[in-house]
């Protein structure tokens, strides 16, 4: 599976960014919390624990905040300058999941923009490439 | 051209225990590893291997045939060296196939526990030449000794050609312009570098400042590089910025480029090259299977035929879009540079 | 206790044969134990060839100094180990390895040698081992803190080796070694075909960032620090420790000045008169101390250096 080279539209920026970031935004938490929880994400948490985090999809508008403590990722506002901001496109995050595309890569690029703790974004960066999906019933999604 | 010489291992990285998977899946024939502590040169924040996950992956390796070495390659520091001593204990005991070891005061405490562990001389033991390498041969029998990035070919061959220790080089990755073992440009600048503490320009150092004009990349506070809109961003690794010498505003250390051996494989085949490295713990899976599973082709096409051998556009494509600086050269193997 | 002694590392930078010849003419008569002599960072670098160096050597080593020879730290190429067995084979003056492969040489002639700061010498086990094989002395790594050649010492102390700890005290640091030539690069030039630029740039090249900070020195395949390293301000502490020797490393200008200070300072160490010798106007660049504090090196004396936290 490639993921082809497309850019959300700006309108579809521009609407999705009015919407309530709250459900994607738990979404995403709670998916965390249940890959965690399954030892699929083999998070210290100690390192995140504190911190603050927030996803920019810049093509559909979508900022989704949420910080960690010494259990649990939750929802969270997390104001202009969360101690970590990744900002991509969706089809790059999307590239990134899946293995496509390796984060430095996207990095090296522009297309990645990490903003805040450079040492927290290696650690969230780690964690990503240490999920082994071939223990997961995701695995044929994530073949490279 | 003697057809006969054997085709060198093919050793790839693995930060995690994916990469490790996937070095394994796409053709590595070796995979070299580090534990989470300051024993080796990749000591990054959520990188490398606990006991889990590392018996996981020689578990993996070695139903696949394939071998695992455990990189402790920093220098035991100062008064307590317990945690490199138990570093070595630690392989020992998961069967890792050799531990690759830079300080030679370690070389000494693993030949005497373990007789039977095979020895590797990493290339943060700035062994450049044959006398080096005879040396920890004779006092410690290390099998192997990985050359720094500095030699030309003709070097290469030099050293190959004077001793019995088997040679592994660089064939990939992000191009280290300084000796290995020999660099302490990253404690100057913030107390921590590769011999003692197992990291390069560390990340809780790197500090962005996304500015209206440009990008600015500081490391503990001192300005690495600027970049303007649209141009390609690197890390601030401290060699790799642009500073001013004498009103010149230019890469003054060394541009951000990889170094790409594919080129010359056949010539690395022929003089008896034991193992072509590639560089990268700390990247992601997908890096590890990319490079390996074009090395791989590109290394079993050199040895079919070596006379015939031709780079293929799809290898260099493939590999040129992982590449830092997306520049690759050939290195110092193939002098003169500037 | 012994009293700290003054040593005069090699030349790192490019000088003509005239300016070296008289940069140890002067040197002769300074209040140094140890004169270490020789090309330690390009094999390129021929004004004076290894012969040269032996016969200087030689001479310097009658007006009652010891007299080391120091190995060059890159050793790549055949004639580079030619050179270096030359080095070694002189049959008198001792040599300071800058490399396994020269620790090798001088073992196999049963020579005792100087186990340089390029060993990387970290930890007391590695450091008997470099005894065993003939190192009557050692420089720690430039990079090494207080406290953990203070532990180092310990066992040291501990084993009852005998080895001597010469520190690098003064001086631009000698900080990297490349394949490629910086000054080469910096006139466009390749490293094969450089032109000896260095010999324009007897204290190298200044590198700065490009807000102007100084930062770095760029010394042909060389990079040093800009900032100058002194442990003036931290002998009591080093004699204290059992350091046997300090080393000026050779600049441009005011290199007596510098060993009269530091001479001064030793002197001061055993009375009880208080004296206030500052060096910094024989430094052309800011004097740093922090890798003895265990902070980045680049801590200029007295300030810390925690941008980050």
């Amino acid at each position: 599976m490639r993921i082809p080279e497309l850019t959300l539209p700006a309108s579809m920026a521009s609407l999705l960014g009015r919407l309530p970031a709250t459900p994607p935004c738990w979404a995403l938490v709670t998916t965390l919390n249940q890959l965690k929880k399954r030892d699929i994400l083999p998070a210290d948490m100690s390192l995140l624990a504190g911190h603050s985090f927030e996803v920019h999809v810049q093509d559909a508008g979508l900022r989704l905040g949420f910080s960690a403590d010494e259990k649990n990722f939750k929802v969270a506002s997390v104001g202009d300058t969360p101690d970590l901001r990744l900002s991509a496109n969706l089809a790059d995050f999307a590239r990134m999941m899946l293995r496509e595309e390796d984060p430095d890569t996207l990095f090296f690029n522009r297309k990645l923009i990490i903003e805040g703790d450079t040492e927290l974004g290696l650690i969230v960066k780690n964690l990503l490439d240490s999920v082994d999906w071939s223990s997961t019933p995701l695995q044929r999604f994530m073949a490279v | 051209m003697p057809a006969t010489r054997p085709l060198p291992e093919l050793v790839c990285p693995a930060g995690s225990l994916p990469a490790l998977k996937a070095a394994v899946d796409n053709g590595a024939d070796t995979v070299y590893l580090g534990l989470k502590n300051d024993t080796n040169a990749r000591n990054f924040a959520g990188l490398n291997f606990d006991d889990r996950t590392a018996r996981e992956g020689i578990r993996y390796a070695h139903q696949h045939e394939r071998k695992v070495l455990l990189a402790i390659n920093t220098y035991a520091q100062g008064g307590d060296i317990s945690r490199w001593h138990r570093a070595i204990d630690e392989g020992a005991d998961l069967g890792v196939d050799a531990i690759i070891l830079a300080d030679i005061g370690l070389m000494e405490y693993a030949r005497r526990r373990y007789p039977e562990l095979r020895l590797h001389m990493s290339v943060q033991s700035s062994a450049t030449n044959y006398e080096a390498i005879n040396l920890a041969q004779e006092l410690f029998d290390i099998r192997r000794a990985v050359l720094p990035r500095v030699l030309t070919l003709d070097q290469v061959k030099q050293v190959i050609d004077h001793t019995r220790v088997e040679i592994e080089v660089f064939g990939f990755g992000s191009l280290c312009v300084m000796v290995e073992g020999r660099c302490l440009l990253s404690s100057y600048a913030t107390g921590e570098s590769p011999n003692s503490h197992g990291v390069c320009s560390p990340a809780k150092f790197v500090r962005w400042e996304h500015g209206s004009q440009a990008l600015g990349a500081r490391l503990n506070g001192i300005l690495i590089d600027e970049y303007q809109q649209g141009e390609p961003a690197g890390y601030p690794t401290l060699c790799k910025g642009r500073f001013e010498v004498e009103g010149d505003t230019y890469y003054a250390l060394e541009e951000p480029t990889s170094l790409n051996v594919m080129a010359m494989l056949p010539q690395i085949i022929d003089i008896g090259v034991a193992a072509i490295k590639v560089e990268g713990r700390q990247r992601s899976p997908a890096y590890v299977a990319q490079v390996t599973r074009t090395l791989r082709e590109a290394l079993d096409t050199a040895g079919r035929e070596p006379q015939r051998f031709s780079v293929k556009p799809g290898w260099t494509q493939a590999l040129s879009k992982l590449a830092e600086g997306q520049q690759q050269t050939l290195g110092a193997y193939n002098r003169p540079w500037k | 206790m012994n009293t700290l002694q003054l040593t005069l590392g090699p030349v790192l930078f490019y000088w003509s044969r005239d300016d070296i010849l008289r940069f140890y003419s002067e040197a002769a008569d300074w209040p140094l134990e140890t004169i270490y002599l020789g090309e330690a960072v390009c094999s390129r670098r021929q004004q004076l060839r290894g012969q040269d160096w032996i016969a200087l050597g030689k001479e310097l080593a009658e007006s009652g100094r010891q007299v080391v020879l120091s190995s060059l730290a890159l050793i790549e190429s055949e004639s580079d180990l030619r050179r270096l067995r030359k080095l070694v084979e002189n049959g008198e003056l001792q040599l300071e390895a800058n490399d396994l492969g020269a620790a090798r040489l001088a073992q196999q002639q049963g020579r005792p040698f100087v186990a340089g700061h390029h060993l990387n010498i970290y930890n007391a086990d590695t450091l008997a081992l470099l005894q065993s094989l003939g190192a009557r002395r050692w420089i720690p790594p430039v990079e090494m803190d207080r406290d953990t050649l203070a532990a180092v010492l310990q066992q040291v102390s501990n084993k009852g080796l005998d080895i001597e700890t010469e520190l690098f005290a003064w001086g631009r640091l000698p900080l990297a070694l490349s394949a490629r030539c910086f000054t080469a690069r910096h006139y466009n030039l390749s490293k094969d075909d450089c032109q000896f630029r260095c010999l324009e740039h007897p204290d190298g090249l200044r590198l700065n960032t490009r807000e102007q900070q100084a930062f770095l020195t760029i010394n042909g395949i060389q990079t040093m620090s800009d900032g100058c390293h002194s442990l003036l301000p931290h002998l009591a502490d080093i004699a204290a420790m059992g350091v046997r020797a300090v080393r000026i490393s050779p600049q441009w200008q005011h290199t007596e000045r510098v060993v009269a200070g530091y001479q001064q300072a030793i002197q001061a160490l055993n009375s009880p008169l208080h004296t206030d010798i500052d060096l910094a106007p024989y430094a052309d660049s800011r004097l740093v101390d922090g890798y003895w504090r265990g902070e980045a090196g680049i801590a200029a004396i007295g300030e810390a250096h925690h941008a980050h936290s």
